[in-house]
This record gives structure tokens, C-alpha cells and sequence, in this order.
């Protein structure tokens, strides 16, 4: 993080500060998913320096600990201290994950298996992008409008549904290769949806949490 | 016989001073204010304090007077053995209704026992006229008040909590406005607290009444009564200082996710219902009226309302009048039985 970027900090408000991590989180996150874009080309040196800066950077712990001070001290937000503190880790979860993912995916240089293959998990990273650059407006819209924020998570649910469907697509295409069953590339393709899903059901997760929200603080006609 | 009088006057004024800092350590009206976080917890303390006394020393006069002389008819007077027993009746109920875990109405067992009481001294005293035993006027608006002011405190909460809603609170549209609005309402808490400490003050006549019981009897004088009044202020505030503090930290810590505009209708609404019962002299049960409202603004909100824990509330109101009324009839009993009387 630059240097004057660190001293605005403190000026900004809890809202803006969540906003400020949630373009942090989903930056790093974008990075990930251009990683495996990469991976998928088989440009094997971006997709290493791609996880590898998600892996190393950690200027999102300097928003984290601004965001933590001022929620504390304000009496403003009181009644929303819980809720907002809870929104704060559920974003920070989706970088835990996708660190996770990133260790995992440079621990074995992977080739796909054909060109089909390719093209599912093409599919459902374009919709693992979608639902990450969605959830982020949604965070974003929960200070000026919920129910915006509420109608953009069903969007992310709706998508989720649909990387389901492709998830037991490549999952039935994996199985069905002719390939020793302790294969290294067979465990890492399984690991690699299956960590893909992980990312994409903790985005569905927070996106029902911050419906959860709506109906909280919304009083509806 | 004057130095066992003068004793037991010493006695009720001391049992006052008690009666009126456990009144002081059980009003929980602060606790909206402490949950919202927005000024120090001694603070909110020392407001709510602050506020029973001035209801205490300035605006107890009808109501204490209704406890202390206008609830008896002509043909009763208010001797101090009866006063006693009024007095530790009271006080026990007050004490197992702690234990069970029910706020009751201190109000209902005041008057409860002075019912029992006074019964006791019409057996005891054929020759009394019964029909002016009791203030029969004073004693239906007592009774109307009792179940009009809940009932009233339904419905106003009810309805002012749709008007705010459907005007104001149905337009903040995102948490950023929804939290600022609340921040407004959380400054305004201040002022609806403080309203209702002081009406809660000015219309808990159960030891004020006492007091003006002795005043009205000639037991003290007017500068005894002041003196007295002054004294059980001041036990007030110690009361909400000392012990009401956990009581207020035990309702703030659980109401801490409660939107300070709930609170602040609550708060108006109690207001609004005591400041009108309190001049015209007719003491109601502040909790009863605050659990009303609390099922008013949880109607308006279609949220579910616990009747199983109401139904045990609602058994234990019904049960205190009847009940205190006879554990004041038996204290009077054993007085008069002992020769005391």
C-alpha cells in the first residue's frame, strides 16, 4: 500500500474503510482468478507471479486494524458494531480462501487433459469473476442502499447455482478420464474445483449474510 | 406508648428510605439509554437518578397524597401500625417476586396490602362504617388506571411506531443513513429517559405515600414531611446508583443489538401515559404499562411475542393484589393480636 494511501486511512469512515478492503480483497482476488486464466494457457510464469503476489501481499491487514480501532471507539454505530465486525471477516475470509487456493494450486505444475476440459473450467472461473466482482458491489451498496445489496446477492446466488451445474460437469469428466486413480494430476484437478467451489460457496454464503442483513435493518412496506 | 409511637414512626421513615432505594434499584427505564453506548454508564446512572428525584421532591404531591389519605374513606384513618403493615407486606411480596424472577408491581402491592389492611381493621372494628372505608371514586380510577394505562400503552406505541415507520424509517434506505437516523435517536434517548425517570419518580407513591401518610396523621409536620421527602430522594438515586446499576447493565447488555428508535418510542409512549395518570393522582405500574408497550411496538413489527412467558407474568400481576392484601391483613392481624393495637 503507498504511502499517502496508508495516511488516508484513519480519515475515512467505518463504511468507506469496509469499501476500501472490499477493493483490496477482491483486487487480490481478481488476481487469482487471472492466475488460473494462465494456468489454463499454460503461461505457467504469469500464473506463478500472479499467486504469488496474492500469497505475499498483505496490505489489507493495515486497512483491518484502521477499520478495528475506529469501529471500537465510534458510538455511532453501536447497534451495528456486531454486524459490521462480522461483515469485515467475511471479506477477509474470501482472501484466507484465496491464499488457501493459491498454496494449493502452485504445489504441482498442471496440464489439462483436453481442450474440453479447458473450456468448463474456463466457464465457471468467468463465473467465479462474475460472482467476486458482484459480491464486492454488493458490500458496496449496503452503506447507501440495501436493497440494491440484496438484489445483487440474488444475482450471486442465481450464478452459484450455475457453477454447481459445471462443477459435476468437469467432476463426471474427471472421473471418466483413463487415468491411474492416485494420479497427481487427477487429485489436483479434483482439489482445483473443488477449492474453486469453496471460493464460490463462501461468496454465496456472504451474499445470503448480507440478505440476512437487509431484512434486518430494511423496514419494508 | 408516645416512645413506641415516635419508634415506629422512626421505623416507617427508615422502611421508606429502604422501600424507596430498592424502588430507585429496580427501575430499569435507563436501560435503552446504556445499550446505545452514548454517554458513560455512570452518566446515564446519575441522569436516571437524577430524574427520579426530581419526580420525587416536585411532582409526587397528587399521587403521594392518593397513597396517603385519599384512597381511605371518611370513616377510616391511617394509624401507624397499619402503615407497618403496609409496609412489610409490601416489601415481602417485593422480595419473592425477586426471587421468582417477576417484576411485579410494587404499586399493585402497596395497594393490594392497604386493602387487606384496612378489611382487617373493619373486622376488627364492627362499629366502623364500611361503606366509607374507601375512597370509592379514588378507587375506580385506581382500577380503571390499572387496566386502561397497559391497554393505552398498546396502542399508542402501536400506532406511533407505524407513523415513524411508515414517514421515516421506511425511507432510509441504506445502513450508512439507517445508522446516522439511529444516531439521532440515540441523543434524543436522552431526553425520553430523563422524561420518564422523572414521571417514574413523581408516580411511584409507595414510599412518598407513606410519608404523607404520617404528615396527614400528625405524626410528623410539614417540615418532617419535606425532610422526609428529601431523604427518600436522595435513597432514590442511591437506589438506581448502587443497585440499579446491575439491573440497567443486565437489560442494556441484552437489548445492545435494539435500534435506539425502539427504544425512544418506548420511552415517549411511557412518558406520555404517566404524565398524564401522575397529576391526577392515580399511581399505575410503570413495568406492566412497559411490557405492554414493548408488545405494541413488537406487533407493529409482526414479530413474535413469548405468551408463554406472559401468561406466567400476567398470573403473577393478577395473583399480587389479593395476595398482598392478605399477607397486610395477617401483619395487621398479629399486631392487633399482640396487643399492639
Amino acid at each position: 500500500m503507498k504511502e499517502f494511501e496508508r495516511n488516508k486511512l484513519p480519515k475515512l469512515s467505518i463504511d468507506d474503510l469496509t469499501n476500501e478492503f472490499m477493493d483490496n480483497i477482491n483486487n487480490q482476488n481478481i488476481m487469482l482468478i487471472e492466475g488460473i486464466e494462465f494456468l489454463i494457457e499454460e503461461d505457467f510464469e504469469n500464473f506463478n507471479i500472479n499467486l504469488n503476489i496474492v500469497i505475499e501481499t498483505k496490505t489489507e491487514v493495515e486497512i483491518k486494524k484502521t477499520f478495528e480501532a475506529k469501529l471500537f471507539k465510534s458510538k455511532r454505530a453501536s447497534f451495528t458494531k456486531a454486524d459490521r465486525l462480522k461483515l469485515f471477516a467475511k471479506i477477509n475470509d474470501i482472501k484466507n480462501i484465496g491464499e488457501f487456493m493459491a498454496n494449493r494450486m502452485l504445489l504441482y505444475r498442471v496440464v489439462f487433459p483436453d481442450d474440453q476440459f479447458k473450456v468448463h473450467i474456463r466457464s465457471i472461473n468467468k463465473s467465479l469473476k462474475e460472482i467476486t466482482n458482484k459480491i464486492s458491489d454488493a458490500v458496496k451498496s449496503i452503506g447507501p442502499d440495501l436493497e440494491k445489496s440484496y438484489e445483487i446477492c440474488e444475482e450471486v446466488k442465481e450464478e452459484r447455482r450455475k457453477m454447481r451445474k459445471e462443477e459435476w460437469e468437469l467432476l463426471h469428466r474427471l472421473w471418466n478420464y483413463d487415468m491411474d486413480y492416485l494420479s497427481r494430476t487427477f487429485l489436483y484437478l479434483k482439489e482445483f474445483i473443488e477449492d474453486i467451489m469453496m471460493m464460490a460457496d463462501h461468496i454465496k454464503n456472504f451474499a445470503e449474510y448480507i440478505q440476512f442483513l437487509t431484512t434486518k435493518y430494511l423496514i419494508f412496506k | 406508648m408516645e416512645g413506641l409511637s415516635n419508634a415506629i414512626v422512626i421505623l416507617l421513615i427508615i422502611l421508606a428510605m429502604l422501600l424507596s432505594f430498592s424502588i430507585g434499584g429496580n427501575d430499569e427505564s435507563p436501560a435503552p439509554l446504556a445499550a446505545t453506548g452514548t454517554l458513560k454508564f455512570n452518566i446515564v446512572l446519575i441522569i436516571g437518578g437524577m430524574g427520579l428525584i426530581i419526580g420525587t421532591l416536585f411532582l409526587s404531591e397528587e399521587v403521594a397524597s392518593t397513597v396517603g389519605a385519599k384512597f381511605l374513606g371518611p370513616s377510616v384513618n391511617y394509624t401507624i401500625f397499619m402503615l407497618l403493615s403496609v409496609l412489610i407486606s409490601g416489601i415481602i411480596w417485593l422480595i419473592i417476586g425477586s426471587f421468582a424472577g417477576i417484576p411485579l408491581s410494587s404499586t399493585h402491592s402497596l395497594f393490594g396490602s392497604i386493602f387487606g389492611v384496612v378489611i382487617t381493621y373493619l373486622i376488627m372494628n364492627p362499629a366502623v362504617d364500611p361503606a366509607g372505608a374507601f375512597n370509592v371514586s379514588k378507587l375506580i380510577s385506581l382500577v380503571i388506571g390499572w387496566f386502561v394505562s397497559p391497554i393505552v400503552g398498546f396502542f399508542l406505541t402501536l400506532i406511533l411506531y407505524k407513523i415513524i415507520a411508515a414517514f421515516y424509517l421506511k425511507k432510509l434506505k441504506g445502513l450508512n443513513q439507517i445508522e446516522k437516523s439511529e444516531t439521532f435517536f440515540s441523543w434524543a434517548l436522552i431526553i425520553a429517559v430523563f422524561g420518564v425517570c422523572i414521571y417514574t419518580g413523581a408516580n411511584s407513591g409507595e414510599a412518598i405515600g407513606i410519608i404523607y401518610a404520617l404528615f396527614d396523621g400528625n405524626y410528623i409536620n410539614y417540615g418532617g414531611y419535606w425532610y422526609g421527602k428529601v431523604l427518600l430522594g436522595i435513597f432514590v438515586f442511591l437506589g438506581m446508583f448502587i443497585a440499579g446499576r446491575y439491573v440497567v447493565k443486565n437489560l442494556a447488555a441484552q437489548t445492545t443489538d435494539a435500534r435506539p428508535s425502539d427504544g425512544f418510542i418506548l420511552q415517549v409512549v411511557v412518558f406520555i401515559v404517566l404524565f398524564v395518570v401522575t397529576p391526577l393522582g392515580i399511581p399505575i405500574s410503570h413495568s406492566h404499562v412497559v411490557v405492554f408497550c414493548i408488545i405494541g411496538l413488537n406487533s407493529g413489527k409482526r414479530q413474535e411475542v413469548d405468551y408463554k412467558g406472559l401468561g406466567k407474568m400476567a398470573l403473577f400481576w393478577v395473583l399480587t393484589f389479593p395476595i398482598a392484601a392478605l399477607v397486610g391483613g395477617l401483619i395487621y392481624l398479629g399486631f392487633f393480636m399482640n396487643g399492639f393495637i
